[in-house]
């Protein structure tokens, strides 16, 4: 009955983290706005060592010194942020609803088409979910597997107070406090995140996904990840959601590090489809992201897969920086924007170590109204001898009313580096349409097929599972955008 | 008037306008006052002026620069012998931006104009001082015009010549170039950019170019500073319907090069040729900026720059394309490859598309690296020695742009320059 005891041990745990977190929105909701105030309270709240909140009030303070320094080169437009009308805690989340007949019937539709199973779907639309289902178990019987083998991965929250030493030597090391405006503003008043340690040599044997941690993930709109691959070790680490979370927030500023020693390497998948506003514009997620990865070490390698579906404003560049000589960065990007949906999105890879290696693959498929911006930075140190870059990004145009631009930065400072970048744009070509109509498919089955089979070269570097649902995802997205 | 917080001082204030002649025209005294008044609150473009990134102006700022105008120990009484002489072309030449008759020839076909004459709507309509900080900066100073204008095939190539001398003091000057070409009119144009040696000389021409329909400009541009010298050129350009203009800029030195040319679509089926090539050594810089905006449906454009760089100089290519949401059917094409020759250079390249028409074709490719292995093997295998290898590798590979010059003496000139460019260097590398 040991098992028994466990799964009711780890439902005792989880039920009394969402009870606490009930508790603080009824009544220890953080007043709206930020202030040094309001970082004390979430640190007070996660019950913080000092050493924690210092940092947060030193991002903080100098996040005050930034007002004139929000980014504004991005080709996005949107009303200015009033960061003092919103909620740095607990954020606004709806009641939980108590059966699927009170969801939206749009959204189980979208659920249905992307096949995902019942209890999935109830988790994903935020109905409370008995918890003593299949995939919680399942998923502490996998944690305690990881335990054993010397992996760590928990919220972050935890790390800081079971692991200091690791968080304290790493994190704000790939992206510090004063990198850029909202990555200040994350370090400040950041809520919750994964922390993953790999340790030496280890190989890790199954995905690490945030979809585990479901509940944890409601936390907060300020994520902060931040995972570390010792020597020799691999990790492949799954984030977001393939369905669309019924999230009302507005910003969401998330800070993801990644660290990659000698050997090691990190694959990084995301789908994100956050609310991406309504067909007119109207509300959706402001996504600013700063991804950044670090192969510090000898041949260590990072992959970030990104399939881009959602949020009404993506400000987005998953990085590598390439420090380690033979180290190697890929970037493997699909961004789909429909309706009035902006993104602006890629990726920098920064080469200094020696015969470090990069590939970019950006495919950008642009429908309705939106705009859709691929804007990426490779820059070749002088001391990367033999640096390889090789770019290539594709824009795909659905319809006479939408945009599609790439901005590149090819800086070089390296004679034997070679740097390759090709880029193009062009429209379904209406004789593929026709050829898949004749043979009996929809005008929107034609399209899908079609833009699957334009970011086939990004799909495929996806988990296989989340490639499925990613593949069903961008014939979703597009719904509506032809005809 | 109030300056932003943060700029960098410049030698193109109070003073240097109080030494400026005063212009005798008042249509020119208020334009230049309006420019001003655009130009002093930001004054030059710092490194966080997006289109300025990579060509920061530092160095130029700090040369007490006078205008070229008040400076009266200036004697330049002949071109200078190492510019280059095309056959059967005619001559305009301008010494710090002044027209020199005296040195110029007439040419059949092209009426020339001060800004008396000019047609008064055609300056300051595509370079306006908001659109960019330099063409705000000439038409602050600028004390005349050279107008051109052609109404019919003009058969012999004109060859604009502009010298840059100073005294004893470094001297900038602000020309402006005005040129129309009627519906139905050609021309080829040529134009040397040099310097005497001496003391620094800053070049900021603005060059204002209209084409009628139909009509068909060939615009060669070299430019070949002296070491010390700037020269930041702004070049506007309007097409209309059915019109070709074949441009080339080669850049072979100069201190701080800036050639930034800005085309505007105006009619359907235009076509637009844009090329150039650039060799570096020393401590050069030269920045290529382009943006090429297909406002109409059915035009095409097309761009390939190629450049080598050795020593420790720097090459930017800056390359926009932008495709507004009525111009379907465009082409639009660009390319950018640069060679290294050494350690110590580097490159900076943003190859930009903006894209708002869905039935287009666009696309561009950059890339960057140097002189391949095989291809020195290959050459060495044949008994050539590695010296004359790689001078054969770069001017093939600079060939590839100098090759879509459609004239032929032109193409030739611009040739020997780039091999007289590529045997100085191994002069240097010898000695």
């Amino acid at each position: 009955m040991a098992v028994t005891r466990e799964t009711a041990a780890t439902v005792r745990d989880i039920e009394q983290y969402k009870y606490g977190f009930v508790t603080d929105i009824e009544s220890d909701m953080a007043p709206k706005g930020l202030n040094e105030d309001t970082i004390r309270f979430i640190s007070a709240k996660k019950n913080e060592p000092d050493w924690m909140l210092e940092s947060r009030l030193k991002a903080y303070r100098h996040w005050l010194t930034l007002a004139d320094e929000e980014p504004t080169w991005a080709k996005l437009h949107y009303p200015k942020i009033n960061y003092q009308d919103s909620y740095y805690y607990a954020a606004p989340k709806q009641a939980k609803l108590a059966s699927l007949d009170e969801v939206d019937p749009k959204l189980l539709e979208t659920y249905k088409k992307l096949g995902i199973p019942l209890l999935e779907q109830q988790m994903l639309a935020g109905v409370a979910v008995d918890a003593v289902f299949d995939s919680v178990s399942v998923a502490t019987t996998y944690k305690k597997k990881l335990q054993e083998m010397g992996v760590i991965f928990s919220p972050i929250s935890e790390a800081v107070h079971k692991h200091p030493d690791l968080v304290k030597k790493y994190l704000g090391s790939v992206v510090p406090y004063t990198d850029n405006f909202f990555a200040t503003l994350n370090a400040a008043v950041f809520t919750d995140g994964s922390f993953v340690y790999i340790p030496k040599g280890l190989r890790c044997p199954m995905e690490l996904s945030t979809y585990f941690r479901i509940n944890e993930k409601n936390t907060g709109q300020f994520e902060r990840t931040l995972i570390i691959a010792d020597e020799g070790s691999y990790v492949s680490y799954l984030e977001g959601c393939t369905a669309p979370q019924r999230d009302e927030n507005q910003l969401h500023a998330a800070v993801v590090e990644l660290i990659a020693l000698d050997d090691a390497e990190i694959k990084y998948s995301t789908v994100q489809n956050w609310f991406p506003g309504d067909a007119d514009g109207k509300g959706g997620i402001y996504n600013f992201v700063t991804k950044r990865a670090a192969c510090r070490g000898r041949n260590s390698k990072v992959m970030w897969t990104q399939v881009e579906t959602g949020s009404a404003i993506t400000w987005k560049y998953p990085s590598c920086i390439l420090q380690g000589d033979n180290s190697s960065g890929e970037f493997y990007s699909v961004a789909i924007t429909n309706n009035h949906q902006q993104a602006d999105t890629g990726t920098k890879m920064i080469h200094l170590g020696k015969n470090t290696r990069s590939k970019i693959i950006s495919k950008g498929i642009s429908a309705g109204h939106a705009d859709n911006t691929y804007r990426g930075l490779v820059r070749i140190g002088a001391k990367a001898d033999g640096a390889r870059n090789y770019t290539q990004c594709d824009s795909l145009l659905i319809g006479s009313t939408c945009g599609a631009h790439t901005v590149p930065y090819i800086e070089t400072r390296n004679p034997t580096a070679r740097t390759e970048h090709e880029a193009t744009t062009s429209k379904i070509s209406e004789d593929q349409l026709f050829y898949c109509m004749q043979r009996g498919m929809t005008q929107e089955e034609a399209v899908s097929l079609i833009v699957n089979g334009f970011c086939k070269e990004v799909l495929q570097t996806l988990p296989m599972e989340f490639a499925v649902e990613a593949q069903k995802l961008v014939g979703i997205s597009l719904e509506g955008s032809v005809g | 008037m109030k300056r932003a917080p943060g700029l960098m001082d410049h030698p193109f204030g109070a003073d240097y306008a109080q030494r400026t002649l005063a212009p005798a025209d008042k249509h020119l005294a208020g334009f230049r006052e309006q420019a001003r008044a655009v130009f002093e609150p930001h004054g030059l473009p710092g490194p966080k002026n997006e289109s300025w990134r990579f060509t920061p102006l530092r160095s130029l700022a700090k040369v007490p620069f006078i205008p070229a105008d008040a400076a009266d120990d200036v004697d330049v009484s002949a071109v200078p012998p190492g510019v280059v002489s095309l056959p059967g072309s005619a001559r305009i030449v301008l010494v710090n931006g002044v027209y020199r008759r005296d040195l110029s020839d007439a040419i059949e076909g092209v009426e020339i104009f001060g800004l008396q004459g000019a047609d008064r709507n055609l300056l300051g309509h595509l370079a306006t001082a908001a659109s960019a900080p330099l063409a705000a900066l000439n038409a602050s100073f600028m004390t005349g015009a050279l107008a051109l204008r052609v109404n019919g095939a003009v058969p012999a190539t004109l060859h604009l010549i502009s010298i840059a001398a100073a005294g004893n003091q470094p001297v900038a000057f602000h020309p402006r170039l005005l040129i129309s070409l009627a519906p139905g009119a050609s021309l080829t144009l040529v134009e040397t950019h040099c310097g005497l040696p001496g003391q620094a000389t800053f070049a900021n021409p603005v060059t204002e170019i209209t084409l009628g329909e139909d009509a068909h400009l060939r615009r060669y541009v070299q430019v070949a500073e002296q070491d010390d010298s700037f020269h930041l050129a702004t070049t506007a350009v309007a097409l209309a319907a059915n019109s070709r203009m074949e441009g080339f800029h080669l850049g072979l030195g100069g201190a701080l090069v800036r050639q930034e040319v800005n085309v505007v679509m105006r009619g359907t089926a235009a076509a637009l040729e844009l090329h150039g090539a650039y060799a570096l050594g020393g401590h050069d810089h030269h920045d290529f900026t382009t943006s090429v905006n297909h406002h109409v449906p059915g035009c095409t454009s097309s761009q390939v720059f190629k450049g080598v760089v050795d020593g420790e100089s720097h090459g930017v290519y800056q390359g926009r394309i932008h495709v507004a949401r009525d111009a379907q059917k465009t082409d639009a094409r660009q390319q950018h490859k640069a060679l290294f020759l050494g350690r110590g250079p580097q490159i900076d390249c943003k190859p930009e598309l903006e894209i708002y028409a869905d039935d287009v074709q666009c696309a561009h490719g950059a890339a960057t690296g140097e002189i391949d292995a095989d291809h020195m093997f290959f050459l060495a295998a044949r008994g050539i020695d590695p010296a004359t290898a790689r001078m054969l590798l770069v001017e093939a590979f600079l060939a590839d742009a100098v090759e879509r010059i459609s004239d032929e003496t032109v193409r030739a000139a611009f040739g020997r320059d780039i091999q007289g460019w590529l045997s100085r260097r191994n002069l240097k590398a010898a000695a």
